[in-house]
Order: structure tokens, then C-alpha cells, then sequence
């Protein structure tokens, strides 16, 4: 389990999780279990993902063309279904990603106008 | 895909239990740990399952087997709102057969709604049937005026088909050579006509009718090339239209409208019709405004023919609408009525099945039924109901189409354009569907509504409903007054409208139509172009076929009553009432009659003299009038001696004497009664295409044959047509009042009979909830009476209420509806005071079942009761 202070963790915001399973799809095609694992771990375990609700939105994502599922096996030679980032969720993520820095810079100078823009 | 779901959830899971006891974790407890992080697994599933599936599609399934399994288990419940809405529904449909065929689809012609007839007139109106146009001013118009696209023009008349034993009338129709193809219909055999044969001496090629075809050509194969002898010429039948073409009115054939280079470059005279498609984009006002500002120019150029006339159109559709449209609004609007009214009806008893369910209800939202998911099921349920009404009401739709088809005389539908589309098909079957569907989620929803404020808690509890019987008393009574109120208005509309048609069948039976019969001897043009020669075979027709045995008179007119044709008009001059402007001159009907006209008509002659032979062409000018006509123009004076003019455009006639006037008679259903009216004696007007009336003693019948022997004898190039009992004439000219009469009727009658259904309803519902409170009335001593009375006042003060709105209600409806339907209807407070009467002596037979139950309440069970 995480090592963190459940205080610290943080519930993910709405629509946030679509772009966090894209992102872990970009270093490779992976499966369900790995992808929650990567972004809880990448995150240091700051963010939590309950992890069943990644399979709505992992199946959202199919039907939207932006990831594509095949069958494949996992470590212990089992079969399991590894999910592959599009050219199109590869769009996609761009899109969402400087989305993701507008929003989040313009929050930041909101909270903070006094901190210089761009700070050194 | 969805296999794989399970399949990754269980390897997830594994991996996750894994990692735990990596962690340290014993086994089991890995495992809680791993299905506590995971969450729901199977909300998870169903979650991932709702994005691929149709769920809605399979809950639908759902809900409609349990709505059906609902259904079945309270069959009368089922039975009566099915019933009561196809009745409804069926209502509707019924009268949307009509709409659909006569409104919405009267021609398959291409364009429709582009289509415009076109037509000139000197300032005053110009009633339905002289809607002409100069043809030079017709081909400037079509090159010049820029707002149509293309332009077809055509004349209609009556040739004579020889060569059959007999000589034959039939209606023909002149036609520019482009006519088939602007109108989109192609002859189903054949060929229609080329530009060469709009040429005068090239134009002996025809295009039979269906009709035409079957009678006359024997529906032969290979009747294309055939000759057949029109007007002593051979004309070769090149094409044959298919069955139900009918334009401008049903005809017999069409032939090419060949114009001398003279004709085609008069503007003296207004000799033909023109039908044009206006431009993409441009609207009936836009083109009017252009034809108008044509007109100016057209006037400036050629002074001396256009000036004071002015072309104009109304759309083709426009033009058809004006006597269709009132009447089907006011059927349409009445069977909405009656939908209404079983509405209301439905209403009560679904309330009352939801009022049953309430517990249902509140365990499902209890269970964690979204609101959207309830909608769900009450929504399929009451649609499955009403679609189940709305294919009962497709069924009953095929009968009334059949009666209406049936029930009116071919001879006066074939100038209904549409009439043969009535029919049930796919726009009549989606209106049907449609309107079912709606009615069911307007009452899925506001079932639901009503039923979405409970209590949860107070419903799952054991006890009553509590306040709601309150809310919903309210509720119910306030349909009872709508039901009421719908049904009176409906009432009086029925009662107006079978009043009217009463009435009309009885201005009618003034003449005494049924021992009167009619013929049109059609003299042809080319024999017949002299005054003189018409009016010589007129008065020996006259002669001899009055001297027959058994006939008492015999008579010729130009537009005999009933007609369904509009009479010429004309507008005329009064010798000391000089009018300051042409277009304000006066206008009235212009009838040409013989001298015996009045007496076989039984029109009376009020004051003066009838017309008699001596008023011939050598004698002074006379003319009778209407009774109207005198009380208009010489409402202090005595008519007779007075002096008017003819005025018709190119022909001013002398100076009339009026000399006598008649009676006012009504000229078709639609026309006022009191239209003024001027007769001519037709020996000093003679023109063609008079028909022959005769009056007879006993069957008319048995005339036809020696009034045809008569003509042939005079002149074997006449021939007869429209002969039929004048008894017939009236009978099917009045044919749509009938059927509207007929239409009415029913409906009013399911209002009555759905209104007393509702109000019994209501009050038996609310004598049962009352049973404890009666016990204690008659506990505390009530009487017998005393119940009665309390039971009664309530129905009669919701019955009260509707009544008292619905009484103006029905008074302005009757008066939108007099002003709208020509005439026939009338304001009459006699009506609406009986059906009120009628209503409240319903809504008191409606309670004397719950009211003799009240009476008997045994206190002593209505206590314990509880």
C-alpha cells in the first residue's frame, strides 16, 4: 500500500483520469494493473485511483479510437489485455496536455499574483 | 470485449493480491485489500457493460414485458383505456385520412408548393371560375416578369365526340404543349405533346383520360395512333394519362392549345388560363408585387387594352384550401376534442391505478430506482397501452375510410382533387403512431409526476395515504370540470353544424327537387354563333318537350342552384345612383333564365311580373332581381320600374327595367343567402350552355329518353349530358356538409358518452373514499335524503363549474365557427342552452349509481372499515 499520509492524497479531479491513463500509454502498451500502479507510483503515491474505475474509463477511451486493446500476456505468461495508445489518443494527449498547463497556470497565478510570472 | 473485462478484473485483482503479500500482507487479508481497492467489482462491470450496450434497448425489453405483464393482470382496466383511446386516436386518424389526402397531398404534381395560378381583372373580384389572362400578356408576363420560373397556359371546353352511334359531350382541355411536363406528370401510355403541334392546323392530336380511355377507347392496349372524331375533325390519340390525373378539373382529354398568330398576340380579351412555378426563393407576395409593377408597364405600352388591369396570382394550394380548409380545421380541431376529453377520462383511471402502485413506487426509488429510470417504466408502460389503442384505431380507420369513400357520390368527389388519396397510408399510419406515442409519454410522464412526490417514508409505512387523497380529489374534480367543459363545446359544435346542414337540405327543399330533372344539351360552338340561332333552339326545345304528357314546365338557366358551380357575375350601373369610381361599381350574380324558370324552381315572385315570351329580343329590355338586390339598392323605393346597366367589361348593355322580384335562393352551401341576384329573360340574352329543367308530375326519370329523342330530332350534332334528378344534384352537392354533419354528430356523441363515463368516474371513486365520513354522517343521524343530497351537490358543483366556463367558451367557438364555415352555422343560444341542460341531466344520471350507494352506507361497516 502507499507509504503516504492519507491527508496527503488526493482524489482525482473529474476528467483528469483519461488524461493520466493516455500519458502512461505513451511510454508503451501496457495492462490495467500496471497502468494503475504507474500513475500512483509516478505521482508518489499522491494520487489516488480507485482502481476499478479505470476500466469505465479505459473502455470510454476504446470507443472514443484514442487507445486500441489486443490480446496479449502478462508477466506470469497469463493471458491479459494490453491497451495501446492511437495516433489519434497520441493527438489527443497533446491537446489535453497544454489544455492541462493553461488551466493549471492560470489557477497558479490566481492563487499567487504576487509570485513574478515564470519565476527563475 | 466485455469478456476480456472479466478476464483483466480477475488478472488485476491477482496481481494486486500479489503485490500485497509482496508487501507483507497474509494471504487472505492480500486478497480484502485488493477487492477493497478495486471497489464494486460489479458496478465496475455494469458500469464498462452501459458504454458498449444498448442498455436503454434492453430495459425497454424489461419494462415493456412487465407493462405487459401489468396490463394482463387488470384486463378491464386495459380494455377501458384502450377503448377509450382509440376511440380517441381513431377519431383523429380518421379525420387526418382527409387532411392528408385533400390538404397535404391534393396533386403529385412537382413543385406544388411553387405553383401559382395566374389570371388579369379590371380592379373588382374575380370570382373562382373566370380567373383568365390575354395570351400576349401571359407570354410577356412569362418572359419578363422574372419571378417565375416557367409558365403553362390552357383552355377549357366542351367538344363533341362523334362517330359513336349518338353524339357526346365531353370536357376537354386545351393545353400549351409544355403543360404535362410543368406539372411533373407524364402520360402512363403515349406521348404528351410537342412544341409543332401548338400550331392551328398541327393541334389534331389528343391525350385521352383514364376514364376516357376505358369508356370510350374499350381500355384497349393499342389505342395509341387510334383517330376518334372531335368537333367533325379526326384527332389522333397520341398519349393516356394515368387514372387519377385531374387537372384544372377532371377531364375527358386534353388537346394541344393552338392560337392563331392573332390570338396569341390579343390582348383584347381575357381568353385563357395561366398556371406558372414561381422562381426559387420567391414568395406569393414578392410575385404579386412584381406582377403588379408588370402591370403598370403593360398599361403604359398598350393603353388602350391594359389599362385598369392587373394581373395577379394565388397559389395553387391557397386556391384549393378555400373551402377545404375551414371545413377540415373545424373537423380536425373537433376530434382533438374528443382525444382530449379521453385524455381526461384516461387520466382518472391511471390516477387512480397509481394511487394503487404508490408502494410500488417507493420501493423501487427506495431500492435506488433513478427518477430517470422510473420515467422509464411508467413511459413504456402507458405507450405500450397506447400503442395498442393506436393499432386499434388504424383498424377503425379503414372502416371510415371506406364509408367516407362509399357515402359520397363519385359525380361531386371527382372535383375534389385528392379525394381518391384518401387513404390509409404510411403519413396517415406515422400520424397515428405518433400521436400515440406522445399521448403515452404526456401520461408515462405525468403519471410519474404525480406519483414522484410520495413520501417514501409515509408510503412504506403501513398506513393511508394520508394528505394525498386531498391533492388528488382536487386534481380529479378538476378534470371532471374540463371534461364537462370540452364536452359542451363539442356539443354545440356538433349541434350547430347538423342544425346548419338541416337547414340547408331545407333551403333546397323549397324547390321541391324531386320531381325536377336536369340536362345539359351541349351546342357547339362552331354551329351556334348566332343569338339568334341559340335562342330559336332554346324555345323550341322549350316547346316541345313542355308539351310532353305529364310534364307541368319546363325551363332553361345558366347556373341552376346547387350547382356547386359559382354563377357569373356581373357588375352593373343603377340609373340615379351613379358610382364615383369603375372598381366600386356594384357586382350581383347574373342568371339567364326562360320565362317558365320560376315556376319549375318554385322560386316565388314577390312583386311584378315573372318573365314571359313577350320579353323577346324585340321587346323592351327587362330584368328581374333578388329579393336582397331590391332591399339594397332601393330599400325605400319600389324596385320595379327602376333602371340598371350591365357593366361587363367590352360589353355595356342598354338600359334593364327590372319589372319584378323574386325570391332570394341559395346558389351553392357555401354562398349567402341573401346574394343579389339579376335575372335576365333568356330571349334577349341567349348564350350557350344553358341547361334544360323540366318539372313533372310524377317520376322525372322516365323523360330522359323522349327529351333525347327531342334534341336529335332539332339538332343531331347536340349532344345531352348531365342529365340526373335534380333530387340527386342536391343531394350530392351538399354531400360534404353531410358528411361533416355526419362527422360532428359522432363526435358529439363520444363526448357525451365519454363525459358521462368520466363524471360517473370521479363520483362513484369519491362516494367509496368518503364511506367512513358518510358512516359518520348517518351515525350522527344523517338521513337518507340528507346523503343524497350531499353526493349530488358535489357532482352538480363540478358539473356547475365546467358548465360555467364552457357556456362563453362555446358561444365565441360558435361564433369563430359562423363567421368560418360560409354560412351554414349560425349563433344559436337554443343549442347551447340544451345541450347545457343535457349535460347536467347526464351528470345527474352519472351519480345516481354512487349516490344510492352512499345511501345505503351501513354505518356500522364504514367504521370498522379503516
Amino acid at each position: 500500500m502507499s507509504t503516504k499520509d492519507p491527508k496527503e492524497k488526493i482524489e482525482l479531479l473529474q476528467g483528469t483520469l483519461d488524461l493520466l491513463i493516455l500519458r502512461t500509454l505513451l511510454l508503451g502498451p501496457t495492462h490495467g494493473h500496471a497502468i494503475a500502479r504507474a500513475i500512483e507510483v509516478n505521482s508518489d503515491d499522491v494520487l489516488q485511483v480507485e482502481q476499478g474505475s479505470l476500466y469505465p474509463a479505459l473502455h470510454r477511451l476504446i470507443k472514443r479510437g484514442w487507445i486500441s486493446m489486443e490480446a496479449g500476456t502478462s508477466e506470469n505468461n497469463r493471458r491479459a489485455n494490453l491497451y495501446r495508445l492511437t495516433a489519434k489518443g497520441r493527438k489527443q494527449l497533446a491537446l489535453e496536455t497544454s489544455k492541462w498547463d493553461k488551466l493549471a497556470g492560470a489557477i497558479a497565478r490566481i492563487l499567487r499574483p504576487a509570485e513574478p510570472e515564470g519565476g527563475s | 470485449m466485455l469478456q476480456d473485462l472479466d478476464q483483466d478484473i480477475r488478472d488485476h485483482l491477482e496481481k494486486e493480491t500479489r503485490d500485497n503479500i509482496d508487501r507483507g500482507m497474509p494471504p487472505a487479508e492480500a486478497r480484502y485489500a485488493a477487492l477493497r481497492k478495486f471497489g464494486n467489482v460489479t458496478r465496475v462491470t455494469e458500469e464498462t457493460r452501459d458504454l458498449w450496450s444498448f442498455v436503454w434497448l434492453e430495459q425497454l425489453f424489461q419494462d415493456v414485458r412487465f407493462g405487459f405483464r401489468m396490463l394482463c393482470k387488470s384486463p378491464g382496466f386495459t380494455a377501458i383505456a384502450v377503448l377509450t383511446l382509440a376511440l380517441g386516436i381513431g377519431a383523429n386518424t380518421a379525420i387526418f385520412t382527409m387532411v392528408n389526402a385533400l390538404l397535404l397531398h391534393p396533386y403529385d404534381f412537382r413543385d406544388l408548393d411553387r405553383m401559382a395560378i395566374l389570371w388579369q381583372d379590371a380592379g373588382s373580384d374575380a370570382s373562382v371560375d373566370s380567373r383568365y389572362i390575354a395570351p400576349a400578356d401571359a407570354a410577356d408576363i412569362a418572359a419578363h416578369a422574372n419571378v417565375f420560373d416557367s409558365m403553362a397556359t390552357y383552355r377549357c371546353h366542351s367538344f363533341t365526340l362523334t362517330g359513336a352511334s349518338e353524339a357526346q359531350p365531353v370536357n376537354g382541355c386545351g393545353v400549351s404543349a409544355n403543360f404535362f411536363d410543368f406539372l411533373g406528370v407524364a402520360p402512363a401510355l403515349g406521348r404528351s405533346f410537342t412544341p409543332s403541334e401548338q400550331e392551328a392546323g398541327l393541334e389534331t392530336v389528343t391525350i385521352v383520360g383514364y376514364g376516357f380511355w376505358q369508356r370510350q377507347l374499350g381500355g384497349d392496349p393499342n389505342a395509341i395512333g387510334k383517330s376518334i372524331q372531335l368537333n367533325g375533325r379526326a384527332y389522333t390519340v397520341v398519349g393516356i394519362m394515368p387514372v387519377d390525373f385531374n387537372f384544372p378539373v377532371p377531364m375527358q382529354l386534353w388537346v394541344p392549345l393552338a392560337l392563331a398568330p392573332a390570338d396569341r398576340a390579343d390582348r383584347t380579351r381575357l381568353s385563357i388560363q395561366a398556371i406558372a412555378r414561381l422562381k426559387d426563393g420567391v414568395n406569393a407576395g414578392q410575385a404579386r408585387a412584381a406582377l403588379a409593377g408588370f402591370s403598370a408597364r403593360l398599361a403604359a405600352s398598350y393603353p388602350n387594352t391594359d389599362t385598369r388591369r392587373r394581373a395577379t396570382l394565388i397559389p395553387l394550394r391557397r386556391e384549393l384550401y378555400q373551402y377545404t380548409l375551414p371545413l377540415f380545421s373545424l373537423l380536425q380541431i373537433a376530434a382533438g376534442f374528443v382525444l382530449l376529453l379521453a385524455c381526461a377520462n384516461l387520466a382518472n383511471l391511471l390516477f387512480a391505478r397509481m394511487a394503487g402502485r404508490q408502494k410500488q413506487i417507493a420501493m423501487r426509488a427506495a431500492l435506488g430506482a433513478s427518477r430517470r429510470r422510473l420515467a422509464q417504466h411508467f413511459v413504456s408502460e402507458t405507450i405500450l397501452f397506447s400503442l395498442i389503442a393506436g393499432i386499434a384505431a388504424v383498424f377503425f380507420s379503414f372502416w371510415t375510410v371506406k364509408l367516407l369513400r362509399t357515402s359520397i357520390s363519385p359525380d361531386w368527389t371527382k372535383w375534389v382533387p385528392g379525394w381518391n388519396g384518401i387513404r390509409v397510408d404510411t403519413p396517415v399510419l406515422g400520424f397515428t403512431i405518433g400521436l400515440a406515442v406522445i399521448v403515452g409519454a404526456v401520461f408515462g410522464l405525468a403519471a410519474l409526476y404525480h406519483a414522484g412526490r410520495v413520501d417514501l417514508n409515509q408510503t412504506l409505512k403501513e398506513g393511508g395515504p394520508g394528505s394525498m387523497t386531498r391533492a388528488r380529489a382536487r386534481l380529479r374534480g378538476a378534470l371532471v370540470v374540463v371534461q364537462v367543459m370540452f364536452a359542451l363545446v363539442l356539443l354545440v359544435c356538433a349541434g350547430v353544424t347538423i342544425q346548419g346542414f338541416h337547414r340547408l337540405a331545407n333551403v333546397y327543399a323549397g324547390f321541391h327537387p324531386e320531381t325536377v330533372v336536369k340536362f345539359e344539351p351541349v351546342l357547339p360552338a362552331s354551329s351556334y354563333s348566332d343569338a339568334t340561332k341559340i335562342a330559336s333552339f332554346y324555345r323550341q326545345l322549350l316547346q316541345q318537350t313542355a308539351a310532353l304528357p305529364g310534364v307541368t314546365a319546363a325551363a332553361v338557366v345558366g347556373n341552376p342552384p346547387a350547382s356547386n358551380v359559382e354563377s357569373d357575375t356581373t357588375s352593373f350601373a343603377v340609373e340615379g345612383q351613379p358610382s364615383s369610381r369603375r372598381d366600386e361599381e356594384p357586382s350581383a350574380d347574373l342568371q339567364i333564365v326562360s320565362s317558365d324558370y320560376f315556376l319549375v324552381l318554385r322560386i316565388d315572385v314577390l312583386s311584378g311580373r315573372a318573365f314571359s315570351d313577350a320579353d323577346n329580343a324585340g321587346a323592351p329590355r327587362v330584368a328581374l332581381v333578388s329579393r336582397s338586390m331590391a332591399g339594397k339598392f332601393w330599400p325605400h323605393a319600389d324596385a320595379i320600374g327602376q333602371h340598371i346597366q350591365l357593366t361587363n367589361p367590352g360589353s355595356a348593355s342598354s338600359w334593364l327595367t327590372i319589372v319584378g322580384v323574386v325570391d332570394d335562393v341559395r346558389q351553392n352551401w357555401w354562398d349567402s343567402l341573401t346574394q343579389p341576384t339579376i335575372y335576365q329573360p333568356m330571349l334577349q340574352a341567349p348564350e350557350r350552355g344553358l341547361e334544360l329543367l323540366l318539372r313533372a308530375n310524377a317520376n322525372p326519370v322516365g323523360y330522359v329518353s323522349s327529351v333525347r329523342a327531342i334534341i336529335r330530332q332539332l339538332d343531331s350534332m347536340v349532344a345531352v349530358t348531365g342529365v340526373s334528378s335534380f333530387d340527386h344534384q342536391v343531394n350530392d352537392s351538399i354531400g360534404i356538409v353531410r358528411i361533416m354533419g355526419i362527422l360532428m354528430g359522432v363526435f358529439g356523441g363520444l363526448a357525451l358518452a365519454l363525459s358521462a363515463v368520466g363524471v360517473y368516474g370521479v363520483l362513484s371513486e369519491s362516494v367509496a373514499q368518503r364511506t367512513r365520513e358518510i358512516g359518520i354522517r348517518v351515525a350522527l343521524g344523517a338521513l337518507p335524503g340528507d346523503v343524497r343530497r350531499l353526493v349530488l351537490w358535489s357532482a352538480l358543483k363540478l358539473t356547475g363549474i365546467g358548465l360555467a366556463i364552457a357556456v362563453p367558451v362555446s358561444l365565441g367557438v360558435n361564433r369563430a365557427m359562423a363567421s368560418l364555415v360560409f354560412g351554414i352555422v349560425s349563433i344559436d343560444f337554443g343549442v347551447i342552452a340544451a345541450f347545457t341542460a343535457v349535460l347536467v341531466l347526464v351528470a345527474l344520471a352519472a351519480c345516481y349509481i354512487p349516490a344510492r350507494r352512499a345511501m345505503r352506507v351501513d354505518p356500522i361497516i364504514a367504521l370498522r372499515y379503516e
